[in-house]
């Protein structure tokens, strides 16, 4: 919500010893908006704060609006959540990680990564109808059900998915180019991970164990077996790990829940909307969302507060950056994975010449794909993929 | 340590500084707290493993509740510290000061609503634009939106650059 993001890093050469983030130009007022809607009008809105998180927010919403009337939605609603929270997640991270390959200059990581998200992005649209903004969380269950006889079409997409994935695994994992590139960048110390309170893949890749889906289950988390993927080094390349492993876990989630689910209700609504307050939290593929929602009993919330993930994983930017060079900042923001329209552009100010400028983009990105050129150079590398 | 035993502690070892506990169910604990003690029990969650979540602004007529949500991850619950800014003055000292995960978000309440963060190490302002009038609060209940003169234009036109020369200038 409160992206497009501005950066400033005050150089020496070319170490950043210095970084000030400004945010907010696109503040959309969403939470002062949900205050004359209904709660039933509030997941649909919700559903708006972000294209890739479009089944988070709802789903947090859900779990915020279900606290404070204390109900809990039918079985077969929580395996439905579920499932499309997890089509959500395995679509996400190959988009961050075609990203990354494309700023490192690997474009073919970028064009593998895209073509097999575009499968799961036709998966989400034959469930709920739509690519993205799925419109299928509500109150006390799901709009809208998965026909029983569409599942064994989902198996097999979801099959067809994971073999992909797992080449796309091992060759991101063993590629010689991206360890020398993605290692030992953007650290993130475990202590700092706690003190700038981080979430998501950026905290489990700094050897903190969060993931709400396992802390708090909701949906239905707690009826399938999967693990809490992390890794203890805090730098890029245990991000990128982090989030690749955690697209095995969502489809493991996946294929329990097809399993598992029976046919069944999927709407248990409430009478009416008590008095009070209720916190809901979900899992995004960038962290947790975290909703709270106060009601004075009528059909309107008192206050709908909504935090984003990477409204708390931005600031830990500032202890990941400062020390690194120029040509690495743009990875290390990209590892948290914030928006990526937030990257537009990079004032720079070298402390020494007092001189300052504004990098765009396109400058960063090619200083990322000449830094990668300059290590396959150091390191000897040879590969077909690399052709700059 | 269960969610039990966390929320005895907190009663044992807080006791006085605390004005109610309320367990809304087994998975939401809410404490109700003095203003002036409200640093103290923020510092006292998020040393013994609370994460700041965030912390939620809500106008209520005659001061500006600030309620910090703190997860406890392993123990599957989350205490939630409800304190109180007073209008006019709307005071409160900064939990930012302690660990530097609550910088954004208290920056954020007071932009929207108006608290004052004392002793905030950089409370400048995060979600208005730079143009945006000076006492105006946007998620104040008796804010209107016709009354305020909206320019239309989100950020400045240098794009802060001149606070940052005027930085440099100093050194």
């Amino acid at each position: 919500m409160e992206e497009p993001e501005f950066f400033q890093l005050f150089v020496e050469g070319e170490r950043v010893v210095d970084v000030d983030v400004r945010l907010s130009y696109n503040h959309r007022g969403m939470e002062k908006r949900c205050e004359t809607l209904t709660y039933d009008q509030i997941p649909l809105l919700l559903a708006r704060i972000c294209g890739i998180c479009s089944a988070s927010h709802p789903m947090a919403c859900a779990s915020a609006l279900e606290d404070l009337c204390g109900i809990e939605a039918p079985p077969r609603a929580q395996y439905i959540r579920s499932i499309i929270c997890e089509l959500e997640r395995i679509h996400s991270h190959l988009l961050w990680v075609g990203l990354a390959g494309h700023f490192i200059g690997y474009n073919t990581v970028f064009m593998w990564a895209w073509r097999y998200r575009e499968p799961v992005l036709d998966l989400c649209e034959k469930i709920t109808g739509n690519r993205n903004h799925y419109e299928n969380f509500k109150l006390g269950g799901c709009r809208r059900d998965i026909p029983q006889e569409a599942i064994p079409e989902i198996l097999e997409c979801v099959n067809a998915v994971e073999k992909p994935l797992t080449m796309l695994t091992k060759a991101v994992l063993d590629d010689p180019v991206l360890g020398v590139r993605l290692k030992g960048i953007g650290i993130l110390s475990e202590t700092d991970g706690r003190r700038y309170c981080v979430t998501g893949p950026t905290a489990r890749g700094s050897n903190l164990p969060i993931d709400v889906r396992r802390d708090e289950p909701y949906a239905a988390y707690d009826w399938v077996k999967w693990d809490v993927i992390t890794q203890p080094q805090g730098d890029v390349f245990a991000k990128a790990v982090v989030r690749l492993l955690e697209t095995y876990e969502s489809i493991k989630i996946i294929r329990q829940c097809l399993e598992k689910m029976e046919p069944g209700e999927i709407d248990n609504e409430p009478r009416s909307i008590p008095e009070g307050e209720g916190i809901g939290h979900a899992e995004a593929p960038r962290g947790e969302t975290f909703h709270y929602v106060r009601s004075d009993g009528t059909n309107y919330p008192i206050r709908y507060k909504c935090r984003a993930p990477t409204f708390v994983n931005l600031p830990s930017f500032k202890a990941t950056v400062v020390g690194a060079e120029l040509a690495d900042a743009m990875l290390i923001v990209a590892a948290m994975d914030p928006c990526y329209s937030c990257t537009e552009r990079m004032a720079v100010v070298d402390r020494r010449r007092h001189t300052e400028g504004v990098l765009t983009m396109k400058d960063l990105l090619r200083m990322s794909h000449e830094r990668t050129a300059r290590l396959i150079q150091r390191h000897g590398i040879r590969s077909a993929q690399w052709e700059s | 340590m269960n969610r039990d035993q966390l929320v005895k502690q907190i009663d044992n070892d807080l006791g006085s500084k605390v004005a109610d506990v309320f367990r809304r169910n087994a998975k939401r604990v809410y404490l109700t707290v003095e203003p002036e003690n409200s640093l103290a029990v923020n510092r006292y969650l998020f040393e013994h493993g609370g994460r700041l979540a965030t912390a939620t602004g809500v106008d209520c007529r005659d001061w500006i509740e600030v309620c910090y949500h703190y997860c406890f991850d392993p123990l599957n619950v989350v205490v939630t510290v409800k304190t109180r800014a007073y209008k006019p003055a709307c005071e409160l000292d900064s939990v930012a000061t302690v660990f530097p995960g609550a910088n954004f978000i208290e920056r954020e309440i007071q932009d929207l609503l108006g608290a004052k963060f004392l002793n905030h190490p950089d409370p400048r302002r995060l979600i208005l634009a730079d143009d945006w009038p000076e006492g105006v609060y946007p998620l104040r209940k008796d804010y209107h939106h016709e009354a305020h003169v909206n320019t239309g234009r989100a950020v400045s036109p240098d794009h802060g650059r001149a606070r940052v020369l005027s930085a440099l200038r100093r050194g």
